[in-house]
């Protein structure tokens, strides 16, 4: 501290900072696709009630919305070489950024799989049976049916999700990962430019998120165009009358509605 | 390093003792962001001028950037504002004696009062506006009706928000760390590396929050069935 604050800092930061807009966007990338799957693969036996499979994916479910990312960042950095040496696998040469990609995917994986159930099963039943009725088979009526209905239906939690994992990844740095925090703090401390550094870093994150944000709400306009319901409505975080919809969207838990870290 | 599972539960002793640092967080934040949340709810329903764009920029600031850049923005900009005002109107008060702690509070207040202004305010808009026109025909006034009629509904509305937030804001008091404040993670750390045990320890940690969400969502279930006796639905 001690040097004065001077606001020109936050302009010549920004560009410092967005050089390392790349790692963080591929935290983003990679684990969002990686909790794209897992969140399929633990949504499945929920859905379809498959016996052992169900309680498994239930304690993962609760395990990673229970804990803190931050918690399980560190349990996976510390926890899976010593695992992994039980069976003889070296992961010392293993680059912290898989880790934390491993990290966030699973935690992003817990939200997306109630993401996925929830709207599966916010579709109305009679649409299925509607499908069959037609002569549709049961992957046909999932694929045709049921899936573009649902994704009309989860994007403005998708949305929250995507936010709250780019808002996340602002913890990378305690592994030492060089992302957009990370590089912020080298900075500060290397300038002693704290609050001008900060600044710059959370303009960034706000431009991102609002872009995102933009991006996925014509995302939803474009895969809700069957409905009549005007969308416009869902900017700037109006809140639905509609019970029904309010419903859904409760059912969903508000993923990390509650609070992105 | 071998892996040591009889530690888990000396970690997990010697961790307890940062509970409540982790919970005054929680609560602190909770409370306060609760207050601003309804303050800031308020100004965007009745969207009063001046105010209105003030409400809505914090709460889009907030609710796009990390709470991380929240605690450090505060943690290095408060002093510096302080001091700046002490100087020059010649307080003897002086930002060396905010505790590290304090830091946490007023970051994480500031954090948890953009997400509840969003739960107050969904929670608000849910109830009918038929209800409100209802209890002034029987003669109440605004503040007896938004008391007796509105408010006890909007808190069931938004129970299981208020839940979720309740759990962000336990989630995210692991920042604490950061501004050197000893809670649960931080203890873990400490534990972890005087030990050089650290999977032992974070997993110890790790059960603790997983306990501890597990109980906040218990208590939100049994107060949930309790606040919506009323909605039970039938003829009753």
């Amino acid at each position: 501290m001690g040097a004065p604050f001077d606001i020109s800092y936050v302009f010549s930061y920004l560009p410092k900072l967005l050089g390392t807009l790349g790692t963080t966007l591929l935290i983003v990338g990679c684990s969002l696709q990686a909790g794209i799957i897992v969140g399929f693969l633990v949504a499945l036996p929920r859905l379809y009630k498959v016996p052992v499979l169900k309680t498994c994916s239930e304690i993962y479910i609760s395990f990673f919305r229970g804990t803190p990312i931050l918690i399980q960042l560190f349990l996976f950095y510390y926890g899976l070489p010593e695992i992994l040496k039980l069976v003889h696998v070296d992961m010392t040469r293993t680059p912290v950024l898989v880790f934390v990609i491993l990290t966030y995917g699973l935690h992003t994986g817990a939200y997306m799989s109630e993401m996925i159930r929830a709207a599966v099963l916010a579709v109305d039943k009679g649409q299925i049976e509607a499908a069959y009725a037609t002569g549709m088979t049961g992957f046909q009526a999932f694929t045709r049916i049921v899936l573009p209905q649902a994704l009309g239906i989860a994007i403005p939690v998708f949305s929250n999700l995507v936010i709250a994992l780019l808002k996340d990844t602002s913890l990378a740095f305690t592994l030492g990962v060089m992302e957009m925090t990370g590089k912020a703090q080298t900075l500060g401390s290397l300038t002693q430019h704290f609050i001008e550094t900060y600044i710059a870093l959370a303009l960034i994150y706000l431009v991102i998120s609002f872009t995102i944000e933009k991006l996925l709400l014509i995302a939803e306009r474009r895969l809700l165009r069957h409905e009549k319901r005007s969308t416009s409505e869902k900017k700037s975080f109006k809140i639905h009358k509609n019970w029904s919809y309010r419903r859904i969207i409760a059912e969903l838990g508000p993923g990390k509605g509650g609070a992105g870290l | 390093m071998k892996l040591d599972p009889s530690f888990i539960w000396t970690a997990f002793v010697q961790i307890l003792s940062a509970i409540p640092t982790t919970l005054y967080i929680t609560v602190v934040s909770v409370l306060i962001g609760f207050v601003i949340g309804v303050a800031v709810a308020l100004i965007r329903i009745y969207r009063i001028p001046l105010l209105y764009p003030l409400a809505v920029g914090y709460v889009t600031f907030i609710r796009g950037t990390p709470m991380l850049t929240h605690l450090l923005l505060i943690y290095f900009g408060l002093p510096v504002l302080i001091d700046g005002l002490a100087e020059q109107f010649g307080w003897s008060f002086r930002s060396v004696s905010i505790p590290m702690i304090g830091f946490a509070y007023i970051s994480f207040s500031i954090t948890a009062g953009a997400y509840m202004s969003e739960v107050v305010r969904s929670g608000l808009l849910a109830v009918d506006r038929g209800q409100l026109e209802a209890a002034h025909s029987i003669g109440m006034t605004t503040p007896q009706a938004l008391q007796r009629i509105v408010f006890p509904q909007a808190l069931a509305a938004s129970l299981p928000n208020l839940s979720n937030s309740v759990i962000g804001m336990l989630h995210g008091s692991t920042l604490a760390f950061t501004v050197s404040v000893v809670d649960i993670n931080a203890k873990a750390q400490i534990v972890a590396s005087t030990n050089w045990k650290f999977f032992e320890a974070y997993l110890a940690a790790a059960l603790i929050f997983w306990g501890l969400t597990f109980l906040i969502e218990r208590a939100t279930s049994v107060i949930e069935k309790r606040i919506n006796l009323y909605n039970r639905g039938g003829v009753a």
